[in-house]
């Protein structure tokens, strides 16, 4: 190292960069400028506290207002009143702490105003003095803390799942140690009907242990982070009605009455997940009630609606309504037959309200009935998803939507591609070869509100054909006959019978405004006689 | 290098003559202003752009598809650009398709999609820059429900009449609003009913609907005239009901016939003039180029196809000719990536539908839908309230003159025996 050696104390002033020093041919040029390129910054303190030397890292990195010449104190005082650097004590405090330790080996992180982690380091010099430097430790620190963070949650998933598993296992261990008794039994079986019993029992322990695995899943899912809700504003009596649909059996089984009062709100939140909440509570409602009803309706709380579900089944201590939304929770008392209880309906409900930030709320009275609720807020009607198919097209919301219309035609491919094309336009096409395939759609039930029959089947004509539907579906069912003949005979033949007539190919323009005259503007039709 | 400075023919099918002979001059007026001021900006790319008008009378199939035919052969237009043709059902897409040139019009029908989407190579270049008339029935359904939700307006009750014409158009919009009620709280108790149109005679229907004592009545059918009639029979006996008309009662023939039987009545648009600074602008402009008497929220349709339609056609290079596929594909592209907001709100094109979507029933974004407006008539005199839907509306909703003013007011939450509300 012997340009180091040689060097005379670093008190070059910067402006006498290319001097050459004492006693060596040395140009330090090339050295400046190495310093100057690194990324960190440098600062060179005197023995007489003077700062003697800034590199440009320190410029790119800190930008603090300092200049070659200043004195420490100086410089810690500007420091101390610039807020640029986020200061572990009083101001004052901090300066004379930090002048007091000039030459002194020490370091520490700073966050400066912009946000950045700035590593600073102090080390004296040999011959007095002091060099700082300067280090951009961001990254490495957000990289330290993700690492930490992502230990931190890894730790708890771990423990989370092993309380979870201990607890499941014992759950899982029930119907499994009871389906091998039972398939025990079943081998040995000779009598069918007792077969078969057991052969029912073993299906049910399969089902609880598949309801076991589902709730698990979810709740490992919920445990994961990888429940995302989606909030979007919709009807709430959708959402009943689906509710209804699920429970209605249920409910009549047990013989209680299931009601629900639907407002006519617009609510803001995930779907999917809030008729989650509301069937567990529902589920619950109608397997804790033996006598009496489940009632499901809304109040207005707030910017938003409370919906309750009320029962009156035998109700909840008062002591254990905290606990009843913990994982495997199940009532104590109970030796009938709720083995389909996991005792996780209720903590899925409470992790996913947590995910919502939707409250939960029980009320409860021993040998009343309990009170279960979820409060939501309310959305913008203009915004609700009305239910619509994300694509409409005519064979939804057409003006022929559901319409019945019977097609006769002999060519397979020719009634096939006309097939098509109406039920594009949502028609409901009943379609047959043949005056006697029509003649059995209508025998069985078909209801044409419309025929298109065409003009040369095999032994009839079109005409023949309309004729004899119209006596078995009705003789005022408007008709339309397709042909391929044009000859004017033929055509005239048809028109003076009063039947309007396309020629093949069929334009599905004229199809369409032809079928529109006949079905909904028959006097336009007779006036243009199209 | 100086270019190809021969004009550009830009087709334009309008009812000159005919029962809808007041809305064609508009869309005339319409074209002719955006060509005069895209002709002042330079044209197309350096070349003036020229209107050819065919009158399409009645509107039929028939007439319609020999507009196109006409302007196509013997103008040889580069696109064929206008408001509305009602009755064509689509037929004049065949030669526009053969001849392979851009279309663009407000034809406001559900069929567009299924055409369209049916062979997209086919009709790359139909475009239909408004909604498509479906919509009017799920955006009604919404526009009743805010109002009762809102508190502005407390109904009777939960039933809703819907009186339909005989069109396609009325047929589609009466079924969407029967779908859509359930959902939001409301029971069909009449129709939809389909009734023989045109028509001015409604005391029969009007008494039918009385014996089902609905809390909203709606009538689909679309003529200025007939609706005009249709209104004045019903406050000659009101029910307590909210009347909601389709399109047609924008018109000031509506006003005029009806007079001040017209006050309180409800009408909606998907495509309309907004009033806000760009719209006034384009409204004094569009008056003082045709006179006060001209109706620029019908005129503002064919104005701003035909302004979207040239700078489409600029960004792809120019435009093409019948036959010129390659270059109109381009226009086509150019038309489909555009967002362009115009003096009516936003033209964007679905890119399976090659229609506009509504806001905001389908799209919740007002600078990705154009505006499904709804007004109210409340003084015949004046200019029509814009009620709905925000950002755009000027006005607030006012209970009709012919209404029960008690119902006005929030009556008591019905309660039942839990205490439960029933909303």
């Amino acid at each position: 190292m012997p340009l180091r050696t040689s060097a005379a104390p670093l008190v070059q002033p910067m402006d006498d960069r290319r001097t050459s020093l004492q006693g060596g041919v040395v140009e330090l040029a090339p050295i400046w400028d190495g310093l100057d390129a690194i990324d960190i910054g440098i600062l060179v303190w005197s023995p007489d506290r003077v700062l003697i030397y800034i590199n440009e890292g320190f410029h790119r990195g800190c930008g603090l207002p300092v200049a070659l010449g200043m004195q420490y104190d100086e410089y810690v005082a500007a420091v101390a009143q610039s807020h640029e650097w986020v200061l572990p004590s009083a101001p004052d405090d901090w300066a004379q702490e930090t002048i007091r330790d000039f030459g002194v080996i020490n370091e520490a992180d700073y966050q400066f105003a912009t946000g950045n982690i700035m590593h600073v380091a102090q080390r004296p010099a040999a011959q007095g003095g002091m060099v700082v430097t300067f280090t951009d430790v961001t990254a490495v620190k957000r990289n330290e803390r993700e690492l930490r963070e992502a230990k931190e949650a890894a730790e708890a998933t771990d423990e989370a799942k092993s309380r979870f598993l201990r607890a499941a296992n014992h759950d899982l261990r029930q119907p499994l140690a009871s389906l091998k008794i039972l398939i025990y039994n079943c081998l040995r079986e000779q009598d069918e009907e007792q077969r078969s019993e057991i052969l029912h029992a073993m299906g049910v322990a399969a089902s609880i242990m598949e309801d076991l695995l589902g709730a698990l899943l979810q709740i490992g899912q919920l445990d994961a982070g990888r429940i995302q809700p989606r909030i979007t504003s919709f009807q709430l009596s959708d959402l009943f009605d689906r509710l209804r649909i699920q429970f209605r059996h249920q409910a009549q089984e047990k013989g209680l009455r299931l009601r629900f009062v639907t407002p006519n709100k617009t609510v803001s939140t995930d779907r999917a997940l809030l008729e989650r909440i509301l069937s567990n509570f529902v589920a619950n409602a109608i397997r804790f009630t033996e006598v009496g009803s489940v009632l499901i309706g809304c109040r207005k709380e707030g910017r938003g609606l409370r919906i309750e579900v009320v029962d009156t089944g035998r109700g909840i201590k008062e002591e254990d309504c905290d606990r009843v939304f913990q994982e495997f929770y199940r009532v104590a008392d109970d030796n009938r037959a709720q083995k389909k209880g996991l005792g996780l309906g209720l903590n899925i409900v409470m992790r996913l309200a947590e995910l919502l930030e939707h409250p939960i709320r029980l009320r409860s009275k021993v040998g009343k009935g309990s009170i279960f609720s979820v409060w939501i807020p309310l959305g913008n009607i203009w915004h609700s998803e009305n239910g619509l198919a994300a694509e409409i097209t005519e064979a939804v919301a057409g003006e022929f939507a559901g319409t019945p219309v019977l097609l006769v035609e002999d060519d397979e491919i020719l009634r096939e591609s006309m097939a098509q094309l109406l039920r594009r336009w949502g028609i409901d096409v009943h379609s047959a070869a043949n005056e006697e395939n029509a003649l059995r759609l209508v025998a069985d039930g078909a209801e044409p509100e419309l025929i298109i029959a065409d003009y040369n089947l095999q032994t009839r004509t079109g005409l023949d054909v309309i004729n004899a539907i119209r006596k078995a579906a009705g003789e005022d069912t408007p008709a339309i006959v397709v042909t391929a003949d044009a000859e004017p005979k033929v055509i005239n033949g048809i028109r003076e019978a009063g039947v309007p007539v396309l020629i093949k190919p069929v334009s599905p323009p004229r199809l369409r405004v032809l079928m529109h005259n006949l079905l909904f503007e028959p006097d336009v039709h007779r006036q243009t006689g199209s | 290098m100086k270019g190809d400075t021969s004009p550009v023919p830009i087709g334009s099918m309008v009812p000159l003559t005919g029962p809808a002979a007041a809305d064609g001059a508009e869309f005339r007026n319409g074209m002719i202003l955006a060509c005069e001021e895209l002709n002042a900006r330079g044209g197309l790319l350096g070349r003036p752009i020229q209107p050819i008008f065919a009158d399409t009378c009645r509107q039929s199939a028939k007439e319609v598809v020999a507009a196109a035919r006409w302007l196509i052969e013997k103008h040889k237009v580069h696109a064929i650009v206008n408001g509305y043709n009602i009755g064509a059902q689509n037929s004049e897409y065949e030669p526009i398709a053969d001849a392979g040139i851009i279309y663009v019009h407000a034809n406001t029908l559900l069929q567009h999609h299924d055409t369209v989407m049916s062979n997209p190579d086919r009709y790359f270049g139909c475009f239909m820059a408004d909604p498509a008339d479906y919509w009017y029935g799920p955006g009604f359904i919404k526009f009743i429900s805010w109002l009762r939700d809102s508190g502005q307006w407390t109904p009777n009750s939960d039933r809703l009449a819907i009186i339909s014409g005989s069109t396609p158009y009325s047929i589609v919009i009466s079924n969407a609003m029967a779908n859509a009620a359930a959902s939001f709280g409301w029971r069909v108790c009449f129709g939809p009913k389909i009734v023989q149109t045109p028509t001015s005679k409604w005391r029969d229907v009007i008494e039918e609907v009385r014996a089902t004592n609905p809390a909203v009545l709606a009538n689909t059918h679309f003529y200025a005239g007939d609706l005009a009639h249709f209104q004045k029979q019903f406050v000659e006996k009101p029910m307590d009901c909210l009347v909601y008309l389709q399109y047609g009662a924008v018109h000031r023939t509506f006003t005029d016939i009806a007079q001040e039987a017209s006050n309180g009545v409800i009408v909606s648009s998907i495509i309309g003039l907004l009033r806000d600074e760009m719209g006034k602008r384009f409204e004094a402009r569009y008056k003082a180029r045709f006179g006060d008497g001209s109706t620029p929220t019908i005129g503002c349709q064919s104005y701003g196809n035909m302004h979207h339609y040239a700078i489409g056609a600029a960004m792809a290079g120019g435009s093409g000719a019948p036959g010129d596929f390659e270059q109109n594909r381009k226009v086509a592209f150019a038309l489909k990536g555009m967002i362009y907001r115009t003096v009516h709100g936003t033209i964007r094109y679905h890119p399976d539908w090659q229609a506009v979507v509504p806001y905001p029933v389908m799209t919740h974004d007002p600078s990705l839908g154009m505006p499904h407006i709804f007004y109210q008539i409340q003084d015949h005199r004046e200019p029509l309230s814009m009620i709905a839907p925000e950002p755009y509306n000027t006005e607030r909703f006012v209970l009709p003159p012919w209404m029960n003013k008690r119902s006005a007011k929030p009556k008591p939450a019905l309660v039942n025996s839990r205490g439960l509300t029933d909303f």
